[in-house]
C-alpha cells in the first residue's frame, strides 16, 4: 500500500505562494508553534472538529448523530464537549449552519496529483503549479516525498513551503524533485526565536545553508509581526543572514489577525500577538533594511 | 487657448443631457415639438412610413432647440431626453397599429407569458450597429449622395418600386435633413462666438462635416457623436456601439500628430470630452465601444492610441461609456495588464472578449474566418458581422418558470394563469428522467412559443420604425433597397436569451438528489413546501443548500447535466429560420432578466426563495461557486461557444487581497486567457472587499466613485438600491482572500 498523509482543504487560485496561479496543499502537523500561526488547524498532526460557534443556528441536527454525545443543545445554546470528540465527521455531514467541520483528510499522494493537474491549463497560462505548505510538509516526509516525484512526473512546477526545522535528509530527498523552496525566516536570533515559535534556529540555519550550498532556488518568507521580529538589529542581522545565500527573493508578510476565530473554534488557546498589522510604511522600512544587503525584497502592494 | 481646459468644463459636460439649458430663440422645445408629432403625422396619412418618418425627421432637425457651448466640443441637441423622444408617440402608434391590426393572435400570447413570467419579450430596435467605416469614409453627404446612386440604379434596373421609393424617400428626407441642422449649428456656433476661439473651431469642424468626410481626430469623433445623436434622439434607432475606436482612430491620430495638427493633449481632451457626452446621456447599459482586434496579418489592432484612450477613461472614472476589450494570444500583455490595474482598482467598466471563441462560435453559423476576425462588438458582448449583421435580441427565456409549470401542471401559482404543453402530469413522474424529461419539455414549449411570436413581430419590426439613417450606412439595404430591420442586412438573426441557467441547474440536481436518490419527500409534498415559499421547512432548504451537487464547481455529474441542458437550449434554436431571413441563434447572457423574471418566479428547488434573483448569464447561482475560480471556469469552459453562437458570458468576484501586486495582475492574466482561450467568450470581473461594501452602504457620501459590475454594464453602488446592495455584499463575503 502507498503511504498517506493527512492534508487541510487545498487552495485553488493561490496566487502568492510562489509564481503564477498555483494549487496549495497543506500538509498538516508542524513541530514549531509560532505564536502568530494564521493556519491553527495545521499545527497538531491528527485530524480536529473545529466548531464555529457564531454560524451555529442551534438546529440540533448534530446531537442526533453524535456516537459519543459529545454535541448537547443546552437552553438553545450549543455545548461541544471536544474530548469526548473522535472526530468520525458525522456532524458535519448534517450540520445546517456549515457550524461544524472536520480539519483534515487521510489521502494518498495520487488523489493529491488528481486534484492539481485538474488546474493544469491556468498553471501553463500563469507560469504557475503546485505548493506543498503546512504546517510542515516535510513533517509527513515519504508523503510529501511521493507527492513532489508524482508532481514532476505530471510535469508541474513544485515548490515547497517549509519552516526549515527538519530533518537535513527530508530536504535533501525532495531536493531533486523541487522547483522552488518558500523558506520561513522568523528570527535571527535562536532565543527570541524559540520563544516566539518553541524552537531555537540553528537547525533552521543551517539547512538554509544547506539548499544554498546546493544551488536550490529559494524564496524567504518573513512574516513580519510587529514587537516580535520587526526590529531594526533583527532585519539587519537577517539581512546579513541570508544576503551570500542563494536567495531570489525576500518576501514580506504582514501580520494580521485574520486567524483568531479559528483558534476558537479548534478550541485553542489564541496566542496571536494583541498588535495591529504593520503599515505600509514600516513595511516599507523593513524591505528598505533588507535591501541594503542587496536582496530583492517583495512586499503585498509591490 | 481653446485647449486644455477640461477640469473647468466638466461640470458643463456632466449636466449636458441631464439639465439642460437651451436658448429658446433657436426653435421649439422637445415637449412641444413632440406634441405636434401625432397632429403633423395626421396630415400624411396614407403616406408609407418611411415617408412620414422622414418628414417628421425633418421638422426635427429644422425647429428643434440648439446649442454650441464654450465649454463643450460637440453640439446640443433639444432632444437630449431618452425617455421623450420627440417621435416616440408615432412610433408607439404604429406599434399599436400592428400589434392590433395584424398580429392579433401572438401579441395576446406574449403578453401572457410576460405576465406570468415564462419570458420576457419586447421589440428590439436597441442592437444595431451602423457601418461606421461608410459613415467616416463619406461623411453625411457622402451617405446621402450613395443612396442617391442606389436609387438610380433600382430606377434603370425598373426594380424601384412603391416600397423602394419609400426607403429611398426616407432616407433623401433625412439625409437632407442632417445637413440642414448642421448648417443650423454651423450659423448658431458663428453667429454666437463672440470671438471664443472653441466655438469658431467647431463651427470649421462642423462646416467640414457639412460638405464632406471628416479628416481628422476630432472631425471623426464629431462625425460619430453626431451620428448617434441624429439616430438615437431623433430616428429613434439606438446605435449600439461606437466603433472600433483605436482601430478606426490611429490612421487620424497619427496624422495629426505628425502634421501637428492636434497636440496629443489636444486629442485626450477631444476624447475625454466625447466620453463625457455619453457620461451625461447616463444610459444605465452603459454605451459601449471596443478597442482591439487582430490584423489581417495576425499581428494585433492594438496601437498607442489603444492606451491613450484606456487612459483618458480611466481618469475619468465614468460607468458610461464602457469599453470591450477584443483579446486574442497577439494582444500585447501590457494592455491587457493596464485594463486588469483598472478593474482591480475598481474601474471595471472594461469587459473582455476572446476573438479566438467568437470564430468558433461565428463559424459554426456558416460566416469566415474574416468575417469573425473583422466583427464588431456591440451591445454588451454580442458581436456581429461588420457593416453585414443586425442581431435582434428577441426574448429571455425563464429557465425556472418550467419547475413551475411541472410542480403544478401547467398552473402558474402567482398570476393563476394556465398553460399545456403534453409533459407528464406531476403524479405520473417516477424518476428523474421523467423528471428532467418533463422539464425539457415545458422549456421546448416556451422556446417554441417564443420562437413563434418574435417570428410574427419581427415581420414588423420596418413598418414600425424604418431605420433610415442606419439603412443608409448599409450598402447590402441599399443595394436591396429594404430597411435594415427588414432583411436588408445580410445576416438579419435573432437571438434567444436565457436566464437562470446555474439555479436550473441546481434545482434539478436538489429534485434528483433529495426527492429521487434520497427519497427524502415526495414530488407532492416538494409542491406544497415550494407553493408556500419554504415555510415550516427551513431546515430542508438548508440542507439542500448546503448539498455539494451545485452548478460552478467543477463536479462531472453537475457539469454533465448543465452541458445536456446548454446542448437543448442549443439544438431548440439554433439555426431556426427567423422571419426576417436569418436564422435564430441561442444566447447565455440574460442582461437584467435574472433580478426581472426572478421577481416573477415563485420558490424553486435548489432552495431559492420565490420572488429572489436567479443566477445570471452562465454563472452559478449566487454564493454556490464554493470550489473557487478555477473551478469555476472549469465548470463553464466546458460549454462550447458554437452552443451559444450569439455569446456567452462569465462573472467573477474576486478579492483585492488575491490580486495584490505584480502577481495578482500575472494571476488575473492567467485567469482570464485560460478562460477566452478555452471556450469563454466574454468575462466580467468584479473586485470586492464585502466591507468596503457595507461601508459604502452605511456612508454613500464617501464612496461617490465605487462601481459594481451589473451585467454587461457598471452601476455606481450608490445607485443600487438596498435589495440590489444587499445581494452584492452577500456575493462578496462568500469569495475569500
Amino acid at each position: 500500500m502507498s503511504v498517506t498523509g493527512i492534508i487541510l482543504e487545498p487552495k485553488r487560485f493561490a496566487v502568492h505562494d510562489g509564481p503564477g496561479i498555483r494549487t496549495t496543499f497543506f500538509l498538516k502537523g508542524c513541530p514549531l508553534h509560532c505564536r502568530w500561526c494564521h493556519n491553527p488547524e495545521s499545527i497538531s498532526p491528527e485530524p480536529e472538529l473545529a466548531f464555529y460557534a457564531h454560524k451555529c443556528i442551534g438546529c440540533g441536527e448534530c446531537v442526533h448523530v453524535c456516537p459519543q454525545q459529545a454535541h448537547m443543545l443546552d437552553g438553545g445554546r450549543h455545548a461541544f464537549h471536544r474530548a469526548a470528540c473522535t472526530v468520525c465527521g458525522r456532524c458535519e455531514a448534517v450540520c445546517l449552519g456549515t457550524a461544524l467541520k472536520r480539519i483534515g483528510k487521510r489521502v494518498c499522494p495520487e488523489e493529491v496529483v488528481a486534484v492539481a493537474v485538474e488546474d493544469r491549463a491556468f498553471y501553463e497560462q500563469s507560469g504557475g503549479g503546485v505548493t506543498l505548505s503546512g504546517g510542515e510538509p516535510l513533517y509527513q516526509p515519504a508523503f510529501c516525498l511521493e507527492v513532489l516525484k508524482q508532481l514532476k512526473a505530471a510535469g508541474l512546477h513544485t515548490a515547497l513551503d517549509t519552516c526549515a526545522f527538519v530533518p537535513r535528509a527530508a530536504l535533501e530527498a525532495a531536493l531533486p524533485h523541487t522547483d522552488l523552496f518558500l523558506v520561513d525566516f522568523k528570527h535571527s536570533d535562536p532565543e527570541e526565536h524559540r520563544k516566539l515559535t518553541g524552537q531555537p534556529n540553528g537547525l533552521i540555519l543551517e539547512n538554509l545553508r544547506f539548499l544554498s550550498g546546493r544551488n536550490a532556488r529559494m524564496e524567504i518568507r518573513i512574516p513580519l509581526v510587529p514587537g516580535c521580529n520587526d526590529s531594526d538589529g533583527n532585519l539587519e542581522r537577517a539581512g546579513e543572514i541570508l544576503a551570500p545565500l542563494s536567495v531570489e527573493r525576500v518576501r514580506l508578510l504582514p501580520y494580521h489577525d485574520l486567524a483568531r476565530t479559528k483558534y476558537n473554534a479548534l478550541g485553542k488557546a489564541d496566542t496571536m500577538p494583541r498588535v495591529a498589522a504593520p503599515t505600509a510604511a514600516q513595511l516599507d522600512r523593513a524591505a528598505a533594511l533588507l535591501r541594503r544587503h542587496g536582496l530583492t525584497v517583495t512586499t503585498p502592494a509591490s | 487657448m481653446p485647449y486644455v481646459t477640461f477640469e473647468q468644463d466638466k461640470a458643463y459636460l456632466l449636466g449636458k443631457f441631464r439639465h439642460p439649458v437651451f436658448d429658446p430663440s433657436t426653435g421649439l422645445d422637445n415637449e412641444t415639438i413632440m406634441q405636434q408629432m401625432l397632429p403633423l403625422a395626421d396630415t400624411m396619412e396614407g403616406l408609407p412610413h418611411p415617408v412620414i418618418k422622414g418628414r417628421l425627421f425633418a421638422y426635427i432637425c429644422r425647429n428643434l432647440q440648439i446649442d454650441v457651448s464654450p465649454h463643450d466640443w460637440f453640439p446640443g441637441f433639444g432632444c437630449w431626453d431618452r425617455y421623450r423622444r420627440p417621435i416616440s408617440p408615432v412610433i408607439s402608434r404604429w406599434d399599436r397599429e400592428v400589434n392590433e391590426q395584424i398580429l392579433r393572435e401572438s401579441i395576446p400570447v406574449i403578453r401572457k407569458h410576460n405576465e406570468a413570467g415564462l419570458f420576457s419579450m419586447w421589440k428590439d430596435f436597441d442592437h444595431s450597429v451602423p457601418d461606421w467605416e461608410a459613415i467616416l469614409t463619406l461623411g453625411f453627404p457622402g451617405l446621402l449622395e450613395r443612396a442617391r446612386h442606389y436609387r438610380a440604379r433600382h430606377e434603370r434596373a425598373e426594380t424601384l418600386t412603391e416600397a423602394a421609393k419609400a426607403y429611398f424617400d426616407g432616407i433623401e428626407l433625412s439625409l437632407q435633413a442632417v445637413l440642414e441642422m448642421l448648417d443650423r449649428f454651423i450659423r448658431y456656433a458663428r453667429e454666437h462666438a463672440d470671438g471664443n476661439p472653441r466655438m469658431l473651431a467647431e463651427a470649421d469642424c462642423l462646416e467640414q462635416l457639412r460638405t464632406g468626410a471628416p479628416h481628422n481626430c476630432y472631425e471623426v469623433l464629431q462625425m460619430i457623436y453626431l451620428h448617434f445623436m441624429f439616430c438615437e434622439h431623433i430616428d429613434r434607432m439606438q446605435v449600439r456601439s461606437l466603433g472600433n475606436l483605436d482601430r478606426i482612430l490611429f490612421p487620424y491620430f497619427e496624422r495629426d500628430l505628425r502634421e501637428h495638427r492636434y497636440t496629443e493633449a489636444q486629442i485626450r481632451e477631444f476624447f475625454a470630452c466625447f466620453f463625457m457626452q455619453f457620461a451625461s446621456i447616463n444610459n444605465y447599459w452603459g454605451h459601449p465601444f471596443f478597442l482591439g482586434g487582430t490584423k489581417a496579418d495576425g499581428s494585433t489592432e492594438v496601437n498607442p492610441l489603444s492606451y491613450l484612450i484606456l487612459d483618458v477613461f480611466d481618469k475619468l472614472g465614468v460607468t458610461s461609456p464602457k469599453i470591450q476589450l477584443k483579446i486574442a494570444r497577439n494582444t500585447p500583455h501590457a494592455f491587457i495588464d493596464k485594463a486588469l490595474d483598472m478593474i482591480r482598482r475598481g474601474h471595471s467598466s472594461l469587459v473582455f472578449v476572446s476573438e479566438e471563441s467568437i470564430r468558433s462560435a461565428m463559424m459554426s453559423h456558416g460566416l469566415t474566418e474574416e468575417q469573425a476576425r473583422t466583427c464588431d462588438i456591440s451591445g454588451c458582448y454580442e458581436f456581429v458581422p461588420r457593416a453585414q449583421g443586425n442581431t435582434t435580441g428577441v426574448g429571455y427565456l425563464n429557465l425556472l418558470k418550467p419547475f413551475e409549470l411541472i410542480f403544478n401542471d401547467g398552473k402558474d401559482p402567482k398570476t393563476g394563469l394556465t398553460f399545456s404543453c403534453g409533459a407528464e402530469k406531476l403524479d405520473e413522474i417516477q424518476s428523474f428522467d421523467a423528471f428532467f424529461d418533463a422539464y425539457l419539455r415545458w422549456l421546448g414549449d416556451v422556446i417554441e412559443t417564443a420562437i413563434y411570436c418574435s417570428s410574427e413581430f419581427e415581420k414588423y419590426l420596418y413598418v414600425i420604425n424604418p431605420a433610415q439613417l442606419y439603412s443608409a450606412t448599409i450598402r447590402n439595404s441599399l443595394e436591396t433597397a429594404r430597411d435594415a430591420f427588414s432583411n436588408g442586412c445580410v445576416y438579419n438573426n435573432s437571438s434567444l436569451l436565457s436566464a437562470g441557467f446555474g439555479t436550473a441547474v441546481d434545482a434539478l440536481m436538489a429534485v434528483k438528489e433529495f426527492v429521487f436518490d434520497r427519497q427524502e419527500l415526495t414530488l407532492a409534498e416538494f409542491r406544497d413546501i415550494l407553493n408556500r415559499n419554504w415555510a415550516g421547512h427551513e431546515k430542508l432548504r438548508l440542507r439542500i443548500l448546503h448539498a455539494k451537487n451545485k452548478y460552478g464547481n467543477g463536479i462531472e455529474a453537475v457539469d454533465a447535466l448543465a452541458l445536456r441542458l446548454a446542448r437543448f437550449l442549443g439544438e431548440k434554436i439554433n439555426l431556426r429560420p427567423n422571419a426576417r431571413g436569418g436564422i435564430y441563434e441561442a444566447s447565455g447572457h440574460c442582461a437584467r432578466t435574472f433580478i426581472t423574471l426572478g421577481e416573477r418566479t415563485g420558490a424553486t428547488p435548489d432552495g431559492r426563495f420565490a420572488g429572489d434573483e436567479m443566477s445570471k448569464n452562465l454563472s452559478p447561482t449566487m454564493g454556490m461557486d464554493r470550489n473557487g475560480v478555477t473551478a469555476l471556469i472549469r465548470s463553464v469552459t466546458q460549454i462550447d461557444p458554437t452552443i451559444f453562437p450569439a455569446g456567452l458570458t462569465l462573472d467573477v468576484m474576486m478579492h483585492p487581497a488575491t490580486v495584490q501586486g505584480e502577481e495578482g495582475l500575472t494571476a488575473m492574466r492567467g485567469l482570464l486567457f485560460t478562460y477566452l482561450l478555452n471556450n469563454g467568450i466574454a468575462m466580467n470581473i468584479n473586485i470586492f472587499d464585502a466591507n468596503v461594501l457595507e461601508d459604502a452602504q452605511r456612508h454613500p457620501e464617501r464612496y461617490e466613485g465605487l462601481q459594481v459590475r451589473v451585467c454587461g454594464w457598471n452601476v455606481r453602488f450608490n445607485d443600487l438600491s438596498r435589495k440590489e446592495q444587499d445581494a452584492y455584499i452577500e456575493r462578496a463575503r462568500n469569495i475569500a482572500e
